[in-house]
């Protein structure tokens, strides 16, 4: 197995269990990290099937501004997951 | 109950997700070139014979599909406007004050 | 409140946010010869007043500037789409034609030149200012109205 393709199948579980890390977390800004940690492992993966344009987007919005806003938000509300 | 819903729902979603990889083409190799030849390859109406623009994407982004593109900015604008809208400042009474 | 973060990483925010700045622009006006273009110049940019907020906790009173900024790289950007209106809607009018951004590249492979292109640089820089604008106006109005952001009438 050449090492182009290890690489895309260790982004792809590396994708897989940020997502799975989302979704399990009860701290919100944990989750947003995590959010961030896979938006930066799709870009990689964007990087990866040849389209550098997608991944340039991808990594300054997903990574950078979207973690941004959303932690503004969970400054403005509360911190922990769930009703209170 | 709603555990043993979700993992059906799973494993069917899983399962269309495998049948349509199994009919994909290898990668690089499209069905269709016709456009791709288009837009590369034509001497009159080409990327780099009309526009004088080696980024084909650009070229595609802001000439050939320039309405789709001002479609993206009009769509930024209007979320930029639904967020100035919803945070701006209100007093407790509920009149609105400058600022 | 005060969200004012430690020295080390204030620090550090001044020195990334002029290569962060300056990789924005290479991006929006080499946005013809190399992967890039206006919206993701401008999301690069964009990241940097993300970078100052969190870092220093204070920014300017910027919020009627960005808002004008905005909207004179969106009305830029039609007026030069409808300029050539003589034959189509984002007709390409300025390619090959000597003026600005009038140069001619060759046919097959080459690693190109940044004076050609006609109207699709123009049009990049318009979008990224726009982008730029308008990404910066959603983070000052969130960091604003979450109460995580004090706003000084000088600029930082």
């Amino acid at each position: 197995m050449p090492i182009y393709e290890i690489i895309i199948v260790l982004t792809l579980v590396g994708l897989v269990m940020t997502a799975l890390a989302v979704v399990w977390f009860k701290d919100l800004i944990s989750a947003a990290i995590a959010l961030g940690a896979s938006s930066l492992l799709l870009s990689l993966q964007f990087y990866l099937l040849r389209a550098p344009d997608v991944a340039i987007a991808e990594a300054a919005v997903g990574a950078a501004l979207t973690t941004a806003i959303f932690i503004f938000a969970i400054r403005a509300t509360d911190r922990q997951e769930g009703f209170s | 109950m709603r555990k043993s819903v979700a993992a059906l729902a799973f494993l069917i979603v899983f399962a269309f997700l495998l049948l349509g990889m199994s009919q994909l083409r290898p990668f690089g190799e499209p069905e269709n070139t016709e456009m791709d030849d288009y837009f590369l390859y034509d001497q009159e109406e080409g990327s780099q014979a009309h526009n004088q623009v080696n980024n084909i994407v650009t070229a595609i982004l802001f000439d050939y599909r320039g309405l789709d593109t001002l479609g993206e900015a009009t769509v930024l604008f209007s979320a930029v406007s639904g967020v100035v809208t919803v945070l701006r400042k209100v007093k407790k009474s509920g009149k609105e004050v400058q600022g | 409140m005060n969200w004012k973060m430690s020295r080390v990483v204030r620090t550090i925010a001044d020195i990334m946010v002029v290569p962060i700045i300056i990789f924005g622009i290479y991006l929006i006006i080499h946005g013809h010869l190399s992967p890039g273009g206006g919206f993701q110049g401008g999301a690069v940019i964009a990241s940097s007043t993300a970078l100052l907020i969190i870092a220093y906790g204070s920014f300017g009173k910027h919020k009627d500037s960005l808002s004008s900024l905005e909207s004179t790289g969106l009305t830029l950007f039609i007026l030069i789409a409808f300029l050539g209106l003589g034959y189509t809607v984002f007709y390409n009018f300025l390619a090959s034609g000597g003026a600005v951004f009038g140069g001619t590249v060759p046919y097959g492979i080459n690693p190109g030149r940044l004076d050609s292109g006609g109207t699709v640089p123009l049009m990049n820089i318009m979008v990224g200012l726009e982008v730029t604008a308008a990404l910066s106006l959603i983070l000052w109005m969130m960091a604003k109205g979450s109460d995580s952001m004090d706003v000084e009438e000088a600029s930082v």
